[in-house]
């Protein structure tokens, strides 16, 4: 029973994880844009969290909609103000720009919060339930029910409404968008917002399950890059397969292995996705 | 036969951009490739450039198989091409811009640059200017110095004379010219109709991923089938009556 | 624009020349002038950021393929020195070679499949290849795992290049510093360098050009990766330690980074004006602030990372030659 308990609880964080991948993909799948700073997005997500609770003593849904709002906001100012500047000019100072980033947002996160673990005081989330002799955190449960719940809506968002099907003629042809009075530019900083809010408010589920600190956000980035790339590049579902898959795998690994090879696993698969199969499972390369 | 096409296709998921295409083109020819937008021929260039593979057909240069090659293997055959829009190297000056593609029959920084210079004085082009502060005539121009500095047999003009006020456009039309009389087979997708009357011998009209007809400048414009792919049926009846 | 002076002497070329002259007798006397080992210190360490950053330039400056993980090499020229001290209790210079070698044959398996894959392929690939061997490392009680590996306490000869002055070292790296510059200025006059500036400025139009876009990539990351490992093992020689994080961490391979960027990314000495002011900096703010200065100055540099990418990615060179007036800068020389 053990080994589903391992299976379910890898499953439920491969939903988060999937929950936050999406919102790198769709940058992906857009700009052509890779964001090293967006497991720093997850990061500040978490603390957004941290602080709603301290200050304003709200419950998850509560600090979940802060987190996503305020990661939102962020990802909205930082394309106004940096990467829609980048995006014209030469790879290295793409790169360079996500990269400075993740170093400015990872460290000030470290100058402001210390590099201690802290986790959030008790939510109306704990406890655990025993369903058929698994024993799931209820904090756990609720987060992968909520974060495969907001991927598919991410998912939906794109390709059922009018929103998300400019925000795809914008990643399919920006010019023919533009003459079909579609504004690029804002639909990049609304795709932006999106991304940034994704990870947000999987900051917030992660939050209320475990235990955090600066740290995490270079985790977190390189996972992200994981899922996306079994994934496929530019697409959110399948992310949400992928980031399930990762899930099961990374608990697996520290199941069978230990807690400290997980990591190797998981980042050693990447590499083989590299060799192998750099489009992923669904994705155009 | 320095260049030949033959049942060229090429399609991208269900749909054929190229549906059987053959082209011969002799040394020292100047053919002219054109046809209404969505044609297929700017695809099948992209055949013929080893941009993109060809789904079926076969493309031999100089005798040999050239059809799956890369471009850099293509480049060293002797096949050179320009870009639809310029992909000059911003940052570097127009001298070194032209030195890149001089190092390939050049492997020695002195022959390289020796012969640099010969092709960007052809051009008009000054040396040392950056190639950003150059304007859109001035990066055409410069493009097609690179290429030439590979000492390409055949040029593939990718739509190189558009976008020009008609002092360019006449300067450039002589520039064409001059590189033809040198010995350089050239193959130009165009859509400027003075380009194509002036300087090509031979034209190939593309229409819905084929060749609809093929001839002298002034016979295939008179073509009934050509008029009707760039203005329709309508006009086609039209002429009829 | 002015025209390439002919060859020979032109006011312009003797001021630079002097200028050159000058600050190369600086660096040279720098130890004997400021002989406190403080400072002594401050120069060494200048110097091996400017050998990383310089062997950073050759992939990521001139051909465009930016590495974030080129720590990965460091750490490989690191350890093999004083694993093979620690193991046989031989000359950590006998680690040197063997953490080059260990580096091409990952420079080859990584750039193998990602030069095929447009550029993003590669820069995600160096960060996650980096942080999984840094990661391994440390589980891997062989090679010291997470406490890491010493190198000798006391010299038994010269060949423990193990001295208690600053001095030797210093002169070891200016030499090392010296020979990475002039490869680079080698390349850079040759067909090897216009065809890396080419894939950096248009891939596609190289290619049409008939430049061999992945063997020439290749051949710039192997030099890279060697003259990194190199660098690498200079750090484990003067230190006597290494450990994952000194050897395979981030933060190795984002001052390499910020170094070559700050200076001026793709050009000879940019790495060396990225060092020059850096270091100083670095050490300021280490002094000033305490043990808190560290996160304090990966602020700043993720800060300055982000304003040279958003205002002027070609770095204070760059910035130089757009503001400064012409007559101080000299011709293009060809």
């Amino acid at each position: 029973m053990v080994v589903v308990q391992v299976i379910v609880g890898g499953l439920l964080l491969g939903a988060v994880y999937a929950l936050f991948s999406s919102g790198l993909t769709l940058i992906w799948g857009m700009m052509n844009f890779i964001n090293f700073a967006h497991g720093e997005f997850v990061m500040l997500g978490m603390y957004v969290a941290l602080l709603v609770v301290l200050w304003a003593g709200g419950g998850p849904a509560v600090f979940g909609i802060a987190a996503a709002l305020a990661l939102f906001t962020l990802g909205v100012g930082i394309y106004a103000a940096l990467i829609r500047h980048v995006l014209r000019g030469p790879m290295l100072a793409q790169i360079l720009s996500s990269f400075g980033l993740a170093l400015l947002l990872r460290y000030t996160a470290f100058w402001i919060f210390s590099a201690n673990f802290v986790s959030l005081p008790q939510t109306s989330l704990a406890g655990t339930l025993n369903i058929g002799g698994i024993f799931l955190p209820i904090a756990q449960l609720v987060a992968g029910v909520a974060a495969v719940t907001l991927t598919i809506g991410l998912h939906l968002l794109l390709t059922r409404t009018t929103i998300g099907s400019r925000l795809l003629a914008v990643a399919e042809d920006r010019t023919a968008a533009m003459l079909m009075g579609i504004r690029p530019d804002r639909m990049q900083a609304l795709a932006w917002g999106l991304s940034a809010g994704a990870a947000g408010v999987a900051g917030a589920l992660l939050a209320t399950a475990y235990p955090w600190s600066p740290s995490v956000g270079e985790t977190f980035g390189l996972v992200a890059f994981v899922v996306v790339a079994l994934g496929g590049f530019g697409s959110v579902l399948g992310s949400l397969y992928a980031g399930l898959i990762v899930g099961l795998i990374q608990a697996v690994s520290a199941f069978w292995l230990g807690a400290i090879y997980k990591d190797i696993v998981v980042y050693g698969l990447f590499v083989a996705l590299l060799w192998l199969r750099p489009q992923g499972l669904m994705g155009k390369a | 036969m320095l260049l030949e096409a033959k049942s060229v296709a090429k399609a991208f998921g269900n749909f054929w951009a190229v549906s059987g295409a053959d082209l011969a083109v002799e040394e020292g020819e100047i053919i002219g490739l054109i046809g209404p937008n969505g044609a297929g021929k700017s695809t099948f260039f992209n055949c013929l450039a080893g941009e993109t593979m060809p789904t079926s057909g076969r493309i031999a240069f100089n005798g040999q198989d050239v059809t799956r090659a890369s471009p850099e293997a293509r480049a060293r055959a002797g096949i050179g091409r320009t870009f639809q829009v310029p992909t000059t190297f911003e940052d570097m000056s127009v001298l070194h811009n032209v030195m890149v593609g001089a190092f390939l029959r050049h492997p020695h920084r002195g022959d390289a640059l020796d012969h640099a210079r010969r092709i960007v004085a052809l051009t008009g082009l000054r040396p040392e200017q950056r190639a950003r502060s150059l304007g859109t005539p001035g990066r055409k121009r410069l493009e097609i110095a690179r290429v030439l500095a590979t000492d390409p047999r055949l040029l593939l003009l990718d739509e190189s004379l558009a976008g020009l006020t008609p002092t360019e456009l006449h300067e450039a039309i002589a520039l064409v010219r001059r590189i033809h009389e040198m010995g350089v087979t050239i193959v130009i997708v165009e859509h400027i109709m003075e380009v194509i009357m002036t300087l090509t011998k031979r034209v190939l009209v593309f229409n819905q991923g084929h060749v609809i007809a093929s001839g002298t400048p002034e016979a295939v414009v008179r073509d009934e089938a050509v008029i009707e792919a760039y203005l329709g049926r309508a006009h086609r009846r039209h002429q009829e009556s | 624009m002015s025209s390439t002076p002919g060859p020979g002497l032109t006011l312009a070329r003797v001021r630079g020349t002097v200028g050159w002259g000058l600050f190369a007798a600086a660096l040279l006397l720098y130890p004997i002038v400021f002989a406190d080992a403080f400072y002594r210190d401050i120069g060494v360490t200048f110097l091996l950021a400017a050998i990383s950053a310089s062997a950073w330039n050759i992939l990521g400056g001139y051909a465009g393929q930016v590495s974030v993980g080129h720590s990965m090499f460091f750490g490989l020229g690191a350890y093999p020195p004083l694993l093979l001290y620690t193991l046989f209790g031989w000359s950590p210079l006998v680690g040197v070679p063997l953490g080059i070698l260990l580096s091409i044959a990952l420079a080859m398996a990584i750039g193998m499949p990602t030069f095929r894959l447009t550029g993003h392929y590669f820069s995600m690939a160096t960060i996650a290849v980096a942080e999984l061997i840094r990661i391994f490392v440390s589980t891997w009680a062989f090679v010291g795992g997470a406490i890491g590996l010493q190198g000798p306490a006391t010299a038994r000869g010269w060949w423990d290049v193990t001295f208690r002055s600053e001095l030797p070292y210093y002169y070891l790296f200016l030499a090392v510093l010296a020979l990475v510059l002039a490869v680079t200025a080698v390349i850079e006059r040759r067909r090897f360098g216009f065809y890396l500036r080419a894939i950096k400025a248009s891939e596609r139009a190289a290619r049409s050009l008939g430049v061999p876009v992945r063997q020439t990539k290749m051949k710039a990351l192997v030099l890279s990766a060697t003259f990194t490992s190199v660098a690498g093992s200079l750090y484990a020689l003067k230190t006597g330690f290494i450990d994952p994080d000194s050897g395979f961490g981030i933060l190795v391979s984002v001052q390499m980074v910020i170094v070559a960027a700050l200076g001026g990314a793709g050009m000879l000495f940019g790495p060396l004006l990225g060092a020059l002011i850096l270091i100083p900096l670095q050490t300021a703010t280490n002094t000033w602030f305490g043990g808190s200065g560290s996160g304090l100055t990966y602020i700043l540099y993720g800060g300055i990372i982000v304003l040279i990418a958003r205002f002027e990615p070609g770095g204070l060179f760059e910035l130089w030659h757009r503001l400064a007036p012409r007559r101080w800068r000299g011709g293009d020389a060809a």
